[in-house]
């Protein structure tokens, strides 16, 4: 099989679809509080999210474009029977989650890529058991699965708990001491640009894995790359599909939450900022897909909990939960579905 | 594509009720100033300027309690804040009570025309002065919360805003004894202004005298909300 084979090709154009999707809304609340803040402007945002993103996809979106790809079903076991399987498999998981997000974002639930990826991915290895006797439930990672969902967990209260630390010394040692805070805020705006830099590069080498981490699975059963590896090509066209996102639709996004968030000030942003990046890159050293926004959220709230916001909206956090519980089941049902339909027809 | 193609988790970021608490407590020294203005017309007899300031402070009372109702919706259960939200709700009221009692004042005086003896109308003018002048302080005080939160909450920032919570107090105490010295007086004159009048200029002072009380009241609030904290 070659990469122009019709579903090789099908899987590739759905991949770029769900990192366009990551791109338009994603990538860009990350990137909004940098604008709400006033420290960057929406064309230096746009430039900054687009380069540092690609650079996070190309160098370190690796590991967790693997664990997506093979760490949760074990597609070498199908591979040697049928991989034909892997590849129809891999579409469904891509269609799955690119319709649930589609959906999703049209009626603004707060749902992550990340979740309706894992969740397609482990529907495709559940129905998968019916159609390869070799494979059976056991040897689905569910260790390797819980991981991830206990990650998930975590990583928001993992960022709050950083970003309470790290505003809580601008509070202790910068904004008690200094005469003029205002100051102060205007040299944040800089720093800001730099953890603006950093959740770009974070969230890049978390969230490509979600577009293209079916496609390296296709892509392998497909004997196109070599097994386990993931060329530097497959993330480019994740990162690369991710930049087109922000380009074409992002960018309004960030403008739009952008306007929204004017409570925000440098060193509050900043705190937020750089704790989601700390947390998500140290999730994608993990190899561990976790969701960025979820985690940003967190630290927003880590940073309110220091008293460093004058408002902030907790009912969100009920959003997310629901979100959360809905999308795995949603995303697994409907790529099970959309693999057995594939299979019958194909 | 529609703009509503938008999944975003920045509503995380409610709308900073302080900034409307401001405003609020701007519309009342706005309304405390143009008492002033109908108490000055009054003691000239220029009873027309006093039915106009009425209005135009019925309006300015009007505004305050669309803001109040603003700052009420601002924040719901699921809102965390800074301060205790039931505490910034007390502190919220005696504010509006400002606004409130010189509407009260101004509506009085358009309901009686009186010719005021030399003594009292100078009185009336001072305590009405004693009275912008706690109001003024009041104000000053709220303009250092947006500071306050700023710094979120230093040791620094709490003790200057807290050191102007007993200058309102001072201020107020002095017009209450202004108020009171001036309700003696008015006794003084009682044949001259007979029973109603008399009734009616000690109504009057003890509206005027709830102004200055509520900006009292609202300072101690505030106090209280940001020890609390």
């Amino acid at each position: 099989m070659d990469i122009f084979d019709p579903i090789i090709l099908l899987v590739l154009l759905a991949g770029l679809y769900m990192a366009w999707n990551i791109g338009a809304n994603d990538l860009a609340n990350s990137m909004g509080t940098s604008v709400g803040t006033g420290a960057l402007s929406l064309k230096q945002v746009v430039i900054i999210a687009g380069t540092l993103e690609l650079v996070g996809a190309l160098a370190f979106g690796d590991r967790v474009t693997t664990k997506i790809a093979k760490g949760i079903v074990p597609i070498e076991d199908i591979i040697s029977v049928d991989p034909n399987i892997v590849i129809i498999g891999s579409l469904a998981a891509i269609l799955a989650a690119g319709f649930w997000i589609t959906f999703a974002t049209f009626y603004h639930m707060p749902v992550s890529t990340t979740h309706a990826i894992v969740g397609a991915v482990t529907g495709f290895g559940l129905v998968a058991t019916l159609f390869v006797d070799t494979f059976t439930i056991d040897q689905i990672q569910w260790v390797v699965l819980g991981k991830i969902v206990f990650s998930w967990i975590t990583s928001p209260l993992i960022g709050a708990l950083l970003a309470f630390i790290i505003f809580t010394i601008i509070r202790i040692f910068l904004l008690a001491r200094v005469d003029d805070p205002y100051k102060l805020e205007k040299k944040f705006g800089y720093l800001q640009i730099l953890s603006a830099c950093f959740v770009a590069l974070a969230h890049g080498s978390n969230d490509v894995a979600n577009a293209i981490g079916p496609l390296s699975a296709a892509l392998s059963a497909a004997n196109i790359t070599e097994y386990g590896v993931i060329p530097v090509w497959v993330l480019a066209i994740g990162g690369i599909g991710i930049v087109i996102g922000l380009g074409t639709w992002g960018w309004k996004v960030i403008e739009t939450v952008g306007s929204s968030i004017t409570e925000l000030t440098p060193t509050r942003g900043f705190s937020a900022e750089f704790a989601t990046a700390v947390v998500v890159f140290a999730h994608s050293y993990s190899s561990l897909p976790i969701s960025t926004t979820h985690t940003l959220v967190g630290a927003v709230v880590g940073v309110g909990l220091a008293g460093g916001l004058a408002a902030v909206d907790l009912s969100v956090i009920k959003k997310i939960i629901v979100s959360w519980v809905i999308t795995v089941p949603v995303a697994a049902l409907t790529s099970g579905l959309i693999f057995v339909i594939l299979m019958k027809v194909l | 594509m529609p703009i509503e193609y938008i999944r975003s988790v920045l509503g995380i970021f409610g709308e900073s009720p302080f900034k409307p608490v401001h405003t609020h407590a701007e519309k009342g020294g706005q309304a405390v100033q143009k008492l002033q203005e109908s108490v000055k017309a009054y003691c000239k007899g220029d009873y027309m300027a006093v039915h106009t300031f009425d209005s135009e402070i019925s309006a300015i009372e009007y505004e305050a309690d669309i803001i109040k109702q603003t700052i009420r919706k601002l924040i719901p259960s699921s809102m965390m804040l800074p301060v205790d939200s039931n505490d910034l709700l007390s502190f919220l009221k005696p504010q509006d009570s400002i606004a409130d009692n010189a509407h009260h004042t101004a509506h009085w005086l358009t309901l009686r025309e009186t010719e005021l003896q030399p003594e009292i109308k100078e009185g009336v003018l001072e305590l009405m002065e004693r009275i912008v002048k706690t109001v003024d302080a009041y104000e000053d005080m709220v303009d250092d919360i947006a500071k306050l939160l700023e710094t979120s909450f230093s040791k620094k920032e709490i003790k200057r805003i807290l050191k102007k919570v007993p200058i309102v107090e001072e201020l107020e105490h002095e017009t209450d004894i202004t108020k009171k010295q001036l309700q003696a007086t008015v006794f003084k004159y009682e044949e001259e202004l007979g029973g109603v009048g008399v009734f009616y200029l000690i109504s009057l002072l003890r509206d005027m005298g709830n102004i200055a009380d509520s900006a009292s009241k609202a300072a101690d609030r505030l106090r209280t909300m940001i020890l609390r904290r």
